[in-house]
């Protein structure tokens, strides 16, 4: 299997441990990851609000870099990078003008959006393209008793008319996952919220009562860690946590895990090799407890 | 006491226009009362178009042939000066709901666009997309906020007060409180809209057009005007009556029955499914009352089977269609047919409208614009996109002429008015409070289902005399209706109790106007006189409620300009 | 036989409770049927909004499950489905006053959406007398945000208006201002584009509800896109938000990625950043999650990426 990577900046900075354990979870399950040369930043779902077609332009330039390495799909392990790619995607594919357009527009660089390759996330192709069974014969350490709160996050899901890879108000692929693994998905209230991640600077105090009410959801449902697809999520609900502590008076404390993370631990690596000792709020000692033994 | 000087009830088309109108002088107060909230009205649901002879699509129409076309279609019961009137304002009025903000559909030359619709010789129907009514309604209620109308909304119209000829003001529920007003007023606008909930479940109407102050005009004696008309549609969803389009049978679905055959054989072998929609109505009917439909009672239906047509035409020439079946009667007509049956659209009658300059009734005061009355420039029958037409044009006159009503009148004696406001405290006390009795939606149910077999698309003297024994029995039993709500505050199923007595009270009105016009008009199709006779009913029929015992009368049609003669299309 | 039970949260003005109802599956139905018939079969107390039943009034969305629903439009058993299950809980519109059980109030709403002034500002090219001259594309600029039916599901399912102090304007509000903004009738966009700005148009947190469960398929979140954009020709650039997407306009062209470390001076000027965000970043460091010395290089093909940007800016300045 191979796929063209498209890993996004954050994989490159504040979430490097993600890079670590995508690419460790990757090698160990014989998945081909080969990184777009030369790919961009995907706007974050910020670029189209100076420019919504730039937004277009840069990403249809991204997808012709995967178009171009003759592969059927260009991965990615962060739900805003899968969206602002597909939404590229959807308007080049729908709308013959505006394709022609951003077409006319690449053409300096000597590439051209041909709609041929799919844009996918890591979740996605381990249940459609990869497998689950598949998946279950690789896993060396079962995540027994380990009680996981999956966390979607929005852009993984929504809007479904771009996303649609399973029902958006009730997705079940997270818990396909942890079932696989061996750990155990609880229900929590907040399980399809919003991080607010990508208004944590003009909304700070709605966004930390977010992150706050995130945290003592599965907290109340007895979960021992939060898992999420998304860097995003993982930064918002994770490095902000001890800034949303402040504005609650019950403690909110709830470790936050990538899914590669908690997939590397069933495939048996350990915490460090996963990098999750970067994490700001130390899911190792629930780890130890639960899994390590 | 509430005091204004002009008060709309209703906040469709017609009411927002009567108070955009109404409040042009500063110097009036003010308010329309409306039991929803204002975008919430019917005029909302009017897909297809308004007509208005702006000569867009086609430079040689004209208001005349427009005026030509409606008398037509009226089988000439439209009151000619009327619809002349109608006809001559309408394309102004265009004009002014697009400098209102509605978004019309354009043509190449970014005037308002214009499509052919049925009964019309000349492609004059202005439209948005398919939802035309919606965006009217809307823009209405945009410059109702700008223009600071006041609103009271999920207020409820009890009751009209009118002592010896002389208005005095208007009773009503805040539903929110459960608290009973009486409103003084100089000036009312009644724009309440249609009553097609006559037949419950079989109409295309939503379900709150029950004739609420077309009821209360006709109780304090101001008559009804040509109740027997009413439309219906070959074609609603069986279990909604939510309207399926016309291009279903255009795109050439088959009709159904138990049996498996495309019955329309038997009565149209010529053009089948294609043939006019009184007499497809007439055959589905015919079908389900011959033991040949699916269900039972009120439930029964045909088929509509488009899937000989294909997946690819569907997508292509129906998607609207199909998801309409999917969402609101659960079918998808690519792999099923879709049950159908008609549905009862739109009531010509109404309130009698003495001056359609003003939109006057016959006592002082009172205005009525829209469904709810008659002007009447529908007569026997009213073509399509004369309907939202009707509801923007006349409420603007209404609420004019309540306006002039306002400025004449003086706030006077409120004895009336006060006994009105104890007479339905105390009646909202005892009902609510009521233990026991028949339950109010079986007596509606079967209100329904009487008016619907025997005063809907079949009309035969017997028949309707037995459905007016009916509706009375049911009237007498309704005096033990028990509602099984004890709330004070927001109890619906009170309105809906006052609601049902509204119906009721027409539905007798329009057996009655019926059973005594012994002729086929336009909508009022009879077994038993088949066709028009102009020598004896070339006139209005007004039913007037005095007391429990209706009393019948007729007047003569305003004819200037168009002699009756046969309507062949 | 197969039983769906239904819990309804009611609401009498003062008290608050849920009421278990129950009734037979029956195939093809919508959640309005539902409400219906145990209104009309079991309980006439129950109250609840209704009127078109065929998706053009917007009188009759609810919650369903948690998520809103316009209940005419919704079949029972596609939410069955979804859910995957035979308990359906009912509740009122969040973000909403309640007046009683499933019954919401407008009113404020409406109060609130007159700051946008939603209504046309007529330009001199048109008057009452004759109308307007619109274009076939014009009128398409404005045909499917004039689908709005004020039905509220975007309102419920906002997740800035749950966590807002009352400032943020509702989905449906931004729609209505974005309406006549774009209205080639109107004269005056700035005059409902300003009161948006002002309204704390850049807490939207870009989580796509309201696009999903629109009942009309409005593309709120392109519009709210439009409307930064255009808040920002307006000179509205000297705000978190506008600065923060600028930071990223910024970055793709100068290097192709964005500088993470530089993302909060940029958003929130070095002042401040250093007095609210030095924690934040020392235990981002302290836990080796960030690099303060990693400055991306240029990507291979900036010089191409440099060529989009221009062409972009022609395509939007022609």
């Amino acid at each position: 299997m191979r796929y063209a990577f498209f890993p996004g900046c954050t994989l490159e900075s504040a979430a490097e441990e993600l890079m670590i354990s995508t690419m460790k979870v990757a090698e160990a399950l014989g998945i081909e990851l080969i990184e777009l040369k030369g790919w961009t930043c995907c706007g974050a779902s910020h670029i189209q609000d100076v420019d919504d077609f730039l937004a277009t332009s840069i990403n249809a330039r991204n997808i012709a870099l995967g178009e171009k390495l003759g592969v059927s799909k260009i991965i990615t392990v962060c739900n805003t990078c899968t969206l602002m790619l597909r939404t590229a995607k959807a308007k080049l594919d729908q709308n013959k003008n505006l394709r022609a357009m951003v077409n006319e527009g690449l053409r300096s660089t000597g590439m051209q959006y041909k709609g041929n390759v799919e844009v996918t996330h890591l979740l996605w192709a381990l249940i459609e393209d990869y497998g689950l069974d598949r998946l279950k014969e690789k896993v060396k350490r079962p995540l027994t008793g380990l009680k996981v709160a999956n966390f979607y996050g929005c852009h993984i899901l929504m809007p479904p008319k771009i996303m649609g890879f399973e029902n958006h108000m009730n997705p079940q692929s997270m818990e396909m996952i942890a079932e696989v693994l061996g750990a155990e998905s609880v229900k929590f209230d907040q399980r399809l919220a919003c991080c607010g991640f990508h208004a944590v600077f003009p909304a700070e105090k709605e966004v930390m009562k977010l992150t706050g009410m995130n945290c003592l959801s599965p907290k109340a449902s007895g979960a021992d860690c939060l898992i999420t697809p998304c860097p995003l999520c993982q930064m918002q609900l994770d490095a902000y946590q001890p800034d949303a502590q402040k504005g609650f008076s019950k403690d909110i404390t709830m470790p936050v895990l990538h899914l590669p993370q908690l997939i590397g631990l069933a495939l048996g690596f350990s915490p460090q090799e996963l990098a999750i000792q970067r994490h700001v709020v130390d899911a190792i000692p629930v780890l130890t407890e639960n899994v390590l033994v | 006491m509430f005091k204004y000087d002009v008060v709309v009830v209703g906040a469709g088309g017609a009411g927002m226009m009567a108070a955009l109108y109404a409040s042009k002088d500063p110097s009036l107060k003010v308010a329309v009362l409306s039991k929803i909230f204002p975008t919430r009205s019917h005029t909302g649901a009017a897909q297809g178009g308004i007509n208005a002879a702006m000569g867009n699509r086609d430079n040689s129409d004209s208001a005349e042939k427009h005026f030509r076309d409606t008398v037509k279609g009226s089988d000439f019961l439209a009151d000619q000066d009327a619809v002349e009137f109608f006809t001559t304002h309408m394309p102004e009025l265009i004009s002014e709901l697009d400098y209102m903000g509605v978004p019309f559909s354009r043509d190449i030359n970014g005037k308002v666009a214009q499509r052919p619709f049925g009964g019309a010789s000349s492609p004059r129907t202005c439209y948005s997309a398919d939802k035309t009514g919606h965006v009217i309604l809307h823009a209405l209620y945009e410059q109702c906020l700008k223009n600071h109308v006041r609103f009271h909304n999920d207020w409820y119209l009890l009751s009209l007060a009118v002592d010896n000829g002389h208005f005095e003001g208007l009773v009503a529920m805040d539903i929110r409180t459960g608290n009973v007003h009486a409103i003084q007023a100089k000036a009312v606008v009644i724009a309440t809209g249609g009553y097609g909930r006559v037949y419950w479940s079989r109409t295309t109407n939503a379900i709150n057009m029950t004739g609420d102050g077309t009821a209360a005009c006709f109780d304090i004696g101001i008559p009804l005007k040509d109740p027997e008309f009413v439309q219906f549609h070959p074609t609603g969803l069986a279990s909604t009556g939510v309207l399926l389009s016309e291009a279903c049978r255009g795109e050439g679905g088959y009709l159904i029955n138990k049996d498996g055959e495309r019955f329309m054989a038997r009565y149209a072998p010529d053009k089948m499914e294609l043939g006019p929609r009184d007499l497809v109505s007439r055959s589905i009917e015919t079908e389900i009352k011959e033991g040949r439909g699916f269900g039972d009672g009120m439930g029964s239906y045909v088929l509509m089977d488009l899937r000989h047509l294909g997946e690819e035409k569907i997508m292509e020439r129906l998607p609207q269609v199909r998801e309409l079946a999917m969402d609101f009667e659960g079918v998808d007509l690519v792999k099923e047919p879709v049950p159908i049956r008609p549905s009862c659209h739109y009531m010509m009658g109404g309130i009698h409208i003495v001056d359609h300059k003003t939109c006057a009734t016959p006592i002082e005061g009172i205005h009525a614009a829209g469904e709810c009355c008659a002007v009447s420039i529908h007569g026997a029958n009213r073509l399509g996109g004369n309907s939202v037409a009707d509801v923007v044009l006349f409420g603007k006159y209404a609420g004019q002429g309540a306006q002039q009503s306002a400025k004449k009148r003086s706030f006077t004696s409120t004895a009336k008015l006060e006994l009105e406001k104890i007479k339905w405290t105390e009646k909202f006390d005892l009902i609510r409070k009521k233990k026991t009795g028949i339950n109010m939606f079986e007596i509606r149910d079967k209100m329904a289902e009487t008016m619907w077999y025997h005063v809907g698309i079949f009309r035969t003297e017997d028949e309707m005399k037995q459905a007016y024994l009916t509706i009375e029995d049911l009237l007498e039993r309704f005096k033990d209706a028990y509602i099984g709500d004890s709330s004070e505050s927001y109890n619906m199923a009170f309105i809906n109790y006052v609601e049902i007595s509204n119906l009721l009270k027409l539905a007798k009105a329009v057996t009655l106007g019926a059973i005594n016009r012994k002729e086929s008009r336009g909508s009022h199709s009879r077994g038993d006189y088949p066709t028009r006779d102009d020598e004896n009913f070339l006139k209005h029929t007004l039913i007037y409620n005095e007391g429990e015992y209706y009393r019948l009368e007729y007047s003569p049609v305003t004819i200037t300009k168009y002699q009756p003669e046969e309507r062949k299309y | 036989m197969r039983t769906i039970h239904y819990k309804i949260k009611r609401f009498d003005g003062k008290r608050e409770w849920y009421q278990d109802y129950q009734l037979q599956y029956e195939k093809g139905k919508t959640i309005l049927w539902a409400l219906t018939a145990i209104r009309e079969q079991l309980d006439p107390t129950l109250v609840f909004t209704s009127a078109c039943r065929h998706a053009i009034c917007g009188s009759c969305a609810i919650k369903v499950n948690g998520k809103s629903f316009l209940a005419c439009k919704t079949s029972l058993d596609e939410v069955l489905e979804t859910f995957k299950s035979d308990n359906l809980v009912f509740e009122p519109l969040s973000n909403f006053e309640v007046i009683k059980d499933l019954a919401i109030a407008w009113e404020p709403k409406m109060e609130k959406m007159k700051q946008v002034k939603p209504w046309i500002i007529p330009s001199n090219k048109g008057n009452a007398e004759r109308g307007f001259i619109q274009s076939e594309d014009d009128f398409h600029e404005i045909s499917s945000p004039t689908d709005c039916i004020l039905c509220g599901v975007c309102t419920s399912e906002c997740n800035q208006l749950a966590v807002n102090d009352g400032a943020y304007l509702d989905p449906f509000i931004l729609n209505r201002a974005y309406r006549f903004s774009v209205d080639s009738r109107d004269c005056a966009p700035e005059e409902h584009i300003r009161p948006v700005y002002e309204n704390e148009l850049w807490k939207c947190i870009h989580c796509m509800q309201c696009i999903s469960s629109c009942p009309k398929g409005i593309p709120l979140t392109d519009e709210i896109a439009y409307l930064r954009q255009e808040s920002i020709k307006i000179g509205e650039v000297n705000n978190q938000g506008a600065k923060h997407a600028f930071a990223f306009y910024d970055d793709i062209r100068n290097k192709g990625r964005l500088n993470e470390t530089m993302l909060p001076i940029k958003t929130d000027g070095l002042i401040k950043t250093a007095t609210t965000k030095i924690p934040f970043a020392l235990r981002m460091i302290k836990k080796g999650k960030i690099n303060p010395f990693h400055m991306p290089k240029a990507i291979e093909g900036i010089k191409g990426v440099k060529e989009i940007y221009k062409y972009a800016e022609e395509v939007k300045h022609p």
